[in-house]
C-alpha cells in the first residue's frame, strides 16, 4: 500500500469510527462533553506512556481514556450537588486537567515528547508514519489498524446497545421504568467515546477531534428524522468530508485535520441555509390556508 | 394474557413516605389499588401525586415504606406494571417515527439481542389503530399535536400490555377527540380485568373517567370507590378550602 | 529570591500585573456567564477568535502596510470574529433543532479549524512581526509588554464600565429574561452588550493565557464566588478578587518555581480555590449541605415513624 493511499485511508476510517459514536453524542446533548473529553485525556496520554513506553499502544489508549471518564464523572457528580448551574461543571474540570497535562509535558515528565501544536490539531502524516509490515509486504500504516479496531468496537457497541441507547435518549424515564438502567450505559457509552477520542488524538488533537465527532451528525440530523437514516447520512458524510478535508488540507500544505473540519463546517453552513430556505418556503406556503393543528 | 392468580389487590402501599432534598412530599401513606379498577389520583399542585407513582415504581427513591404488585416487589413483576410518564420529560426532536415510539413498548420483552419481529411489529399496528393514530404511523414523532403525540405514549402502553398500568397526567394538553379515544381506551383496558392509575387533576371528570379515586395532599386524605370516597368533605379536605366555598359545585 | 528582587524585576512585575488583570476582568464579567448558564460560551469565543487575530495581522499587515503585531489590531479582529461567532452559535440554535451544546461545539471546532489554515499559512510565509502569533495557542505570560498591559487595562475597564452602566439590565435580563424586555432596552440590545462585554473578558488574556486555558478564567472564579455569597453584586467583586489573586499567585509561583509554564499553573491555582470553596464554603458547601441534610433526614424519619 502506498503512503498516500494508507494515508487516506487512515483519515477516513478515523473519521468514520469519531463520527458513529457522534450520533448519539448529538442527539444525547453531550457535544461540549467531547470538548472537555479531548482536553482532559492530555494528562491521561502522558500518564499512560509513562507505563507503556509507546503512544500507539492500546493500552495506553484505554488507560488515557479513564481521564476523559474523569471528567464526565466529575462534572455529573457537580451538578448533582445542586452547587452549581448550567454548563459550568463541564468547564471547571477538564482545563484543569489539561494544565497538568501541559505541565508535565513542559517538564519532560516520562520523557515523553509530545509537540504541543500537534497537541491542539494532531498530525495524521506522522500517525501514519509508522508503516506496519505483514510478510514483507507494506500493510499500510499501523495506526490504521487501531483506528480500524476502534470503529468495529464502535459498530458493534451500536449494534447491540442500540435499542437501549435509542430508548434513554428519547425516553428516560420511560426506560427506567422498564428496568434498564440508563446511568450505566451513558457511562459505558461515555467511556467509549473517550477511548474513541483519545484514539484518534494523534490524527486530529484535541480540538479538532470535536468536528470529526460532532458535525456530521449534526449535518444529518438536520437533514433527516429517522434514526437509522441519520447513521448512513453520518458516516457517508463523515468519509466524503475526509476524502475532500485531505486533498483541501493537502492543497494549502495545512494539517489535514483542519482541512477536514473546515470542509465539514462549508457542508455544514451549506445544508443549514438550504433547510432554512426550504422552512421558509413551506411557511409562507401554509400561511395561505388556515393552520389545521 | 392471563391474570396470575396471587389473589390481593394490584398494588400495595404501606407506610410510604418521600422527601425531595430536605422537603417531605409523601408522609406514610397507605394505599391499595383493587384489580380491575380505573383509579384517579387527585389532589392539589405540589399534593405529591407524580412523587407517589414514581416512588411507586422506583423512580425516586423513597424516605421509608414499602411497596408491592400483585403481592411481590417490582423487580420480580416489572413486565406486568407499565409506566406513561408525562409528556414532558420526551424529547420531541428525536429522529424517530410513531410506528418505532410505538414499538419501544416491546422493548422490556425482547433481551440485550433480540430483535423485534413480525409478532411484534403486528402488536404495534394493532395498538396504533386501537389508538386511532394508525394514519400517522410514519410521522416523526414531533411533527404531531400534543392529543395525538399523548395517544402514541398509549398505544406503547397498550404494546406492553402490563396488568397494571401508570399514567401520569394523561389527558394533559389534550384535545377533546383524543381525551375521548384514551377514555375509551381506558374502559376497554378496565374491562379487560386490567388495572389502571392516572394522575389526573381534573376533578370535573373524575366522575366519568375513573371507579375508583384517592384523594392525596401530601397524605391519603381518602381512598376507595368513587360514590364513597369523593365526597365534598374529602375535596375540601384535600384541596385545604373552607366549607361553603362554590368552587366545589360542578363535582357534586 | 525575596519579594524585593521579584518586584525589581520588569518581566516579573508585567507577568505579575498582567495576568491579575486579566484575572479581574475575566472573573468579574464570567459572572453573568455563569448566571446565565452559558459559561462554556467562553471556550467558544477564545477558539473563534484565533481566525480573528490572524485575519486582522493579514490585513495589518497585507493591506495596511503596517506591523502585524499591533495588539489594538489584533484585539479588533478577535473581538469581531468572536462575536460572530456567539452570534452563530445562538442563531444557530435558536432557528434549528440542533441544540446549543452542539450549535457552540461545531461553531468552536470550525472557527478553530479555520484558524489553523490561516495560520500555515502566516508561519510559511516570511511576514514581518510574525514571530509570537504560535503564542495565542498556548499564551506566553512572559512576553506581556508594558504596552500590552496598557492595552489590557483599558479594554478590560471599558468593558467593566459598560457593567457598571448597564448593570441594572444586565442584573435584570440575567434573573428574569422575559421581564427584561418591559425597562425599554430590547432584549437583544442588552444580550448583544452583555456579549460583547464577555467577548472582551475572554479574548484579552488569549496572548498571556493561550485561547486553550481561557475558558477556566471566566468559568472558574465565579463558580468559586457563588459559594460565598448570595447577591449579584457580592457575587461580580469576589469574583473578579478571586480570579486577580488565582492569577497573581499562579504567576508568581511559576516565575519562582522556574520551567513551570504560567497559564497552566494559574489554572491549576484557581481550580484549588473552587474546590475549598465548593467543599468549605460555610452555608452552600459539599460538607455543610451533607451534614444539614442528614440531620434534616434523620428529624424527618424520626417525625414520620412516630405514631
Amino acid at each position: 500500500m502506498s503512503f498516500l493511499l494508507g494515508t487516506v485511508l487512515l483519515a477516513v476510517v478515523t473519521a468514520m469510527a469519531c463520527a458513529l459514536p457522534g450520533v448519539f453524542v448529538v442527539l444525547r446533548r453531550n457535544s461540549m462533553l467531547v470538548d472537555a473529553i479531548s482536553h482532559a485525556v492530555l494528562p491521561g496520554i502522558v500518564v499512560g506512556y509513562f507505563f507503556t513506553r509507546s503512544l500507539d499502544s492500546p493500552l495506553l489508549i484505554l488507560g488515557a481514556a479513564l481521564a476523559g471518564l474523569v471528567v464526565v464523572l466529575g462534572s455529573e457528580y457537580l451538578s448533582r450537588t445542586g452547587l452549581l448551574t448550567g454548563d459550568a461543571p463541564q468547564g471547571l474540570i477538564f482545563p484543569a486537567l489539561f494544565s497538568a497535562g501541559v505541565i508535565m509535558v513542559t517538564l519532560n515528565f516520562a520523557n515523553v515528547h509530545l509537540d504541543t501544536h500537534a497537541v491542539l490539531v494532531g498530525d495524521l502524516n506522522l500517525a501514519a508514519f509508522h508503516q506496519l509490515q505483514i510478510g514483507g509486504v507494506l500493510a499500510g500504516p499501523s495506526y490504521l489498524y487501531v483506528m480500524l479496531a476502534v470503529l468495529v468496537v464502535n459498530g458493534v457497541f451500536l449494534a447491540v446497545c442500540y435499542r437501549r441507547l435509542k430508548i434513554s435518549t428519547f425516553d428516560p424515564g420511560f426506560a427506567r421504568s422498564l428496568g434498564l438502567r440508563p446511568g450505566a450505559l451513558n457511562t459505558a457509552f461515555m467511556f467509549l467515546v473517550s477511548v474513541t477520542v483519545t484514539a484518534a488524538f494523534h490524527a486530529a488533537g484535541a480540538i479538532l477531534v470535536i468536528a470529526l465527532v460532532v458535525v456530521p451528525p449534526a449535518t444529518a440530523y438536520l437533514l433527516t428524522g429517522r434514526l437509522p437514516m441519520m447513521i448512513g447520512l453520518t458516516l457517508a458524510i463523515a468519509a466524503g468530508g475526509a476524502l475532500a478535508g485531505f486533498w483541501l488540507a493537502y492543497l494549502a500544505d495545512a494539517a489535514t485535520s483542519a482541512g477536514m473540519a473546515v470542509f465539514y463546517g462549508l457542508v455544514f453552513a451549506a445544508v443549514f441555509t438550504a433547510t432554512r430556505l426550504r422552512q421558509r418556503l413551506r411557511a409562507r406556503r401554509e400561511s395561505a390556508p388556515a393552520a389545521a393543528a | 394474557m392471563p391474570l396470575a392468580d396471587d389473589g390481593g389487590p394490584a398494588a400495595r402501599v404501606t407506610n410510604l413516605s418521600v422527601a425531595y432534598r430536605t422537603t417531605p412530599v409523601l408522609r406514610r401513606v397507605d394505599l391499595d389499588v383493587p384489580r380491575g379498577v380505573v383509579m384517579g389520583v387527585v389532589g392539589p399542585n405540589g399534593a405529591g401525586k407524580s412523587s407517589l407513582i414514581k416512588a411507586m415504581l422506583g423512580l425516586v427513591p423513597p424516605l421509608a415504606g414499602e411497596v408491592e404488585f400483585f403481592g411481590r416487589p417490582l423487580a420480580k413483576v416489572r413486565r406486568r406494571v407499565g409506566y406513561m410518564p408525562q409528556s414532558a420529560t420526551v424529547d420531541w426532536d428525536f429522529p424517530t417515527t410513531v410506528r418505532d415510539v410505538v414499538t419501544m413498548g416491546t422493548y422490556g420483552g425482547l433481551g440485550w439481542f433480540r430483535r423485534p419481529g413480525r409478532p411484534e411489529h403486528e402488536r404495534a399496528e394493532e395498538a396504533m389503530a386501537q389508538t386511532g393514530i394508525d394514519a400517522l404511523a410514519g410521522r416523526q414523532i414531533g411533527e404531531l399535536s400534543g392529543g395525538q403525540r399523548q395517544r402514541v405514549f398509549l398505544a406503547r402502553a397498550l404494546v406492553q400490555a402490563p396488568d397494571l398500568y401508570f399514567m401520569d397526567e394523561p389527558f394533559q394538553g389534550v384535545d377533546a377527540k383524543s381525551q375521548q379515544a384514551i377514555v375509551a381506551v381506558l374502559h376497554l383496558l378496565r374491562e379487560q380485568g386490567r388495572t389502571v392509575v392516572i394522575v389526573h387533576h381534573d376533578l370535573a371528570t373524575v366522575r366519568d373517567y375513573c371507579d375508583h379515586v384517592t384523594l392525596l395532599n401530601q397524605r391519603v386524605i381518602a381512598s376507595g370507590p368513587v360514590a364513597e370516597a369523593f365526597t365534598k368533605e374529602h375535596i375540601r379536605s384535600a384541596y385545604e378550602v373552607a366549607a361553603g366555598d362554590d368552587f366545589l359545585e360542578f363535582t357534586a | 529570591m525575596t519579594p524585593a528582587e521579584f518586584f525589581a524585576d520588569h518581566t516579573f512585575r508585567m507577568v505579575l500585573f498582567g495576568t491579575s488583570v486579566i484575572g479581574l476582568v475575566a472573573g468579574a464579567l464570567g459572572s453573568f456567564a455563569y448566571l446565565r448558564k452559558q459559561s462554556l460560551i467562553s471556550d467558544v469565543i477564545s477558539h473563534a477568535a484565533l481566525p480573528g487575530t490572524l485575519g486582522a495581522f493579514l490585513f495589518t499587515v497585507l493591506v495596511l502596510g503596517a506591523d502585524g503585531r499591533s495588539m489594538i489590531a489584533l484585539l479588533t479582529g478577535a473581538v469581531l470574529v468572536g462575536t460572530i461567532s456567539v452570534l452563530f452559535a445562538n442563531h444557530v440554535a435558536r432557528v434549528s433543532k440542533i441544540r446549543i451544546d452542539t450549535a457552540m461545539a461545531i461553531t468552536l471546532t470550525i472557527f478553530f479549524g479555520a484558524g489553523m489554515l490561516l495560520m500555515r499559512i502566516i508561519t510559511d510565509r516570511p511576514f514581518p512581526g510574525k514571530g509570537g502569533i504560535q503564542d495565542y495557542l498556548f499564551g506566553n505570560a512572559s512576553v506581556i509588554t508594558y504596552a500590552d498591559l496598557v492595552t489590557s487595562i483599558g479594554v478590560g475597564g471599558l468593558a467593566l464600565v459598560l457593567m457598571v452602566v448597564f448593570w441594572k439590565e444586565f442584573a435584570l435580563r440575567t434573573f428574569d429574561a422575559d421581564h427584561a424586555s418591559v425597562l425599554g432596552f430590547g432584549a437583544r440590545t442588552i444580550d448583544a452588550l452583555m456579549f460583547g462585554t464577555i467577548v472582551i473578558a475572554t479574548i484579552i488574556g488569549l496572548k498571556a493565557v493561550g485561547l486553550v486555558l481561557m475558558v477556566a478564567f471566566v468559568v472558574t472564579p465565579p463558580a468559586a464566588a457563588r459559594q460565598w455569597t448570595r447577591t449579584l453584586p457580592g457575587m461580580v467583586t469576589l469574583s473578579g478578587l478571586i480570579g486577580a489573586a488565582g492569577s497573581g499567585i499562579g504567576a508568581y509561583l511559576s516565575i519562582v518555581l522556574g520551567d513551570v509554564p504560567t497559564g497552566p499553573l494559574i489554572v491549576l491555582t484557581l481550580f484549588g480555590f473552587f474546590v475549598l470553596s465548593v467543599l468549605l464554603a460555610p452555608g452552600r458547601s459539599i460538607v455543610t449541605r451533607a451534614l444539614e441534610r442528614a440531620r434534616a433526614r434523620r428529624r424527618l424519619k424520626a417525625e414520620l415513624s412516630a405514631p
